[in-house]
């Protein structure tokens, strides 16, 4: 009796260990994910809050899709909850500050952004902050084809230049924006203002030759991201060439061109000619044949 | 002079078509064994599509297109033999004009018949008249082959006019329901000099067509690769280049036929050792030519290594490919010029082994043209399904290009059984002179 009480006591340690053991080890098998949150404000509107998750695969960061996050203004309560949304397949979350939140948007000059994963079977729990203050961004026109960009920031609630903040100001193009000047990048000055050369003439816009100039602040950590874009006539006009209805080796089959009709038509109806000729002399061998026969 | 009637009834004897023996049987009913497998497995690519085929997104001209290639290519041999020749005033060739012209119509029939057997659609064949566009080197490519075939069709017609006639005087000698053909073909040509005059005129005139049409035909068949930006095909030398093929393969082509000819139908006194010789040296010469072109079209490449074609040329001279490359370059050109170098190798034994090399290295030629280049894209492949890395032909692919090659050999075995393979008509006016 006393030998089996021993054997059960054993056993259930033994129990215990292996259930102790497993717990960690089953939090060891799920992933980890490295999650951001930014602010970003397009073009002056409704600033939105955009969390992106990427976990690391094969030693590469890789974007999480389908990844449940909530998004807080300033704290994670319910009462300050900014959007509950699943990442896309770029690993990418992003929600505009609903009007609920109004009042505690406007009571500060500085916000804090709170991104929430509570962890799921394959992902351990993540959490991300970011504090911005709240900011704007503003391009003007200047003689001699330069453009002046200022930055402003909230302070006491007004808005005061933003000193030392870098910003790239480009022409917006399909692939990627294209620098007005050589420099990628410029810094603000004491009055929040950098003044760039535009040298990209003749650079091709839309039919009146309007070109987007685009001002940004890339993820700055006290100013988020800002966009702003500019519609200048500073572009050469572009004027569409239809090539479709031209005769061309690459157009349709009625719009070949005239010395390829010419060419082909020659020679097929010379050589088919002759052809035909030579079934006539058959013919006509065939006559002289069957006369003779007579 | 007292001699010449007799020699005339003996060639008229020896050369008016013979019925086939046990082993001409045997052969055509081996033939009709594997078109009727070819016509099967081409049941079941219409049936089920053409997912029957190895062929996928970057092979889509696989074992067909490069069939397709060699039949382009051999037909080009009614050209060399009969019109080149024959305005040459070369007469040693008189006994292999018609061999070359068979060849020809088999060979150019089951070109036009492959391209449908490559067509996903075959039904849709009409749509190249309804919608096809004059600038397309397909376009021009169905132009030629069609012109092509009915020149080699009259080219084959004409001179038979005569031989016809000799037929229908000894219909005793020739096969019953034979001759109803004969009579239908040639009853009406009375030999009149009249009739010769236009016959001569016509041939000559023939002769004169088809070189042009000839060289288009090949040539506009490499324009189909040559206008297509793929490394490999990148090349402005490929007219050329393939037309020099063809006259290889061509010739290599006639050097067979010749020896098989000439045993099964004791031919020794009409093809004889001299022919053997003479085709011989245009084999050497032909291959040489080749030879020349193939250098300039590889060395010249490889010397470069651009990288876009570093991964094709590597593949071909040691890769998966380079088996298939050097036994085209070595069995097709190198091994058969030092064959037929040597008078002894010029001997009917040796040529027809320098024959079947020149033409069997030939088809794998094609084939190292077409597929290697299509798995070699300029942009490189990327999340493709592996299938689409390699090729090699399904069975049915096999079975369909093995069907077309024997329908091919069957028209020539037909056309043998029912015409007289060597001109009875002008190897009698030319016996008839040499004797005179």
């Amino acid at each position: 009796m006393k030998r089996i009480d021993k054997c059960c006591h054993y056993g259930l340690l033994l129990l215990l260990l292996i259930s102790g053991s497993t717990a960690p080890a089953q939090d060891s098998l799920k992933g980890d994910l490295n999650m951001t949150v930014g602010y970003v404000l397009e073009n002056n509107q409704v600033p939105y809050v955009l969390a992106h998750v990427q976990t690391k695969v094969n030693r590469r960061f890789r974007p999480v899709t389908g990844i449940p996050i909530k998004l807080y203004l300033n704290s994670d309560s319910a009462a300050n909850l900014v959007g509950q949304l699943l990442t896309d397949d770029q690993g990418k979350a992003a929600s505009t500050i609903p009007g609920a939140l109004a009042a505690t948007w406007g009571k500060t000059d500085k916000h804090r952004f709170v991104a929430v994963f509570t962890g799921d079977e394959k992902f351990n729990p993540a959490r991300a902050e970011a504090t911005v203050s709240r900011a704007k961004i503003q391009i003007d026109t200047l003689p001699d084809k330069k453009i002046a960009v200022q930055i402003f920031e909230k302070k006491d609630s007004s808005w005061v230049p933003a000193k030392g903040v870098d910003v790239s100001i480009s022409v917006k193009r399909f692939g990627a924006n294209l620098n007005v000047n050589e420099t990628a990048t410029f810094s603000t000055d004491s009055t929040g203002t950098v003044t760039a050369d535009f040298k990209r003439n003749n650079i091709p816009g839309d039919k009146n030759g309007n070109i987007t100039i685009v001002a940004r602040v890339d993820d700055n950590d006290q100013y988020g991201t800002l966009v702003l874009e500019k519609a200048l006539p500073w572009g050469a006009p572009f004027v569409y060439k239809d090539d479709f209805q031209k005769r061309s080796l690459y157009a349709t089959r009625n719009k070949a061109p005239i010395w390829l009709l010419f060419m082909s038509y020659f020679m097929a109806i010379s050589v088919w000619g002759v052809l035909l000729w030579l079934i006539r002399n058959l013919f006509r061998i065939r006559k002289l044949g069957l006369t003779a026969q007579d | 002079m007292e001699k010449s009637p007799i020699a005339n009834e003996t060639i008229i004897r020896d050369l008016l078509p013979q019925k086939f023996g046990m082993r001409g049987k045997l052969w055509t009913a081996l033939l009709i064994c594997i078109c009727l497998v070819g016509a099967y497995a081409y049941f079941l690519q219409l049936k089920d599509g053409l997912a029957v085929t190895h062929m996928r997104d970057y092979v889509s001209w696989g074992i067909y297109i490069s069939n397709f290639v060699f039949f382009v290519a051999i037909s080009l041999v009614g050209s060399l033999i009969t019109a080149v020749l024959r305005l040459a005033n070369v007469h040693w060739s008189t006994p292999l004009t018609r061999i070359a012209e068979m060849i020809a119509v088999g060979a150019i029939m089951f070109a036009a018949l492959i391209i449908i057997v490559d067509m996903g659609r075959p039904e849709r064949l009409y749509f190249l008249f309804l919608h096809g566009r004059v600038q397309s080197p397909i376009m021009w490519d169905v132009i030629v082959i069609t012109t092509y075939f009915f020149i080699s069709l009259l080219l084959l017609y004409y001179p038979l006019l005569p031989d016809l006639k000799i037929m229908l005087e000894h219909r005793e000698q020739t096969d019953r329901k034979l001759n109803r053909l004969y009579s239908m073909l040639g009853s009406f040509w009375k030999g009149s000099s009249k009739q010769s005059r236009l016959s001569r005129r016509a041939i000559r005139i023939l002769c004169i067509t088809i070189i042009p049409v000839a060289f288009s035909i090949h040539t506009v068949t490499s324009w189909l690769f040559a206008t297509t930006y793929r490394p490999g095909w990148d090349s402005t030398n490929f007219g050329a280049y393939f037309i020099s093929g063809a006259f290889l393969v061509g010739a290599g082509s006639v050097l067979v036929a010749m020896y098989v000819f000439r045993r099964n139908y004791r031919l020794e006194k009409y093809i004889t050792l001299r022919h053997f010789d003479n085709m011989g040296k245009i084999v050497v010469l032909l291959g040489l030519i080749y030879l020349y072109f193939n250098i300039n079209e590889y060395l010249v490449p490889a010397f470069k290594m651009k990288r876009s074609e570093d991964a094709l040329l590597t593949s071909l001279f040691a890769g998966d490919f380079a088996p298939y490359f050097w036994f085209a370059i070595l069995a097709g050109m190198i091994v058969p010029i030092l064959i037929l170098v040597t008078r002894k190798g010029r001997r009917p034994m040796p040529s027809f082994i320098a024959g079947c090399l020149v033409v069997v290295g030939a088809w794998f030629k094609r084939y190292v043209i077409v597929t290697p280049t299509l798995l070699h894209p300029f942009l490189p492949m990327y999340n493709v399904p592996a299938s689409f890395r390699h090729y090699f032909p399904s069975w049915q692919e096999w079975a369909i290009a093995m069907g077309s090659l024997a329908g091919a050999l069957l028209i020539i075995t037909l056309l043998s059984r029912i015409f007289p393979i060597i001109p009875i008509e002008e190897t009698i006016k030319e016996n008839n002179e040499t004797h005179r």
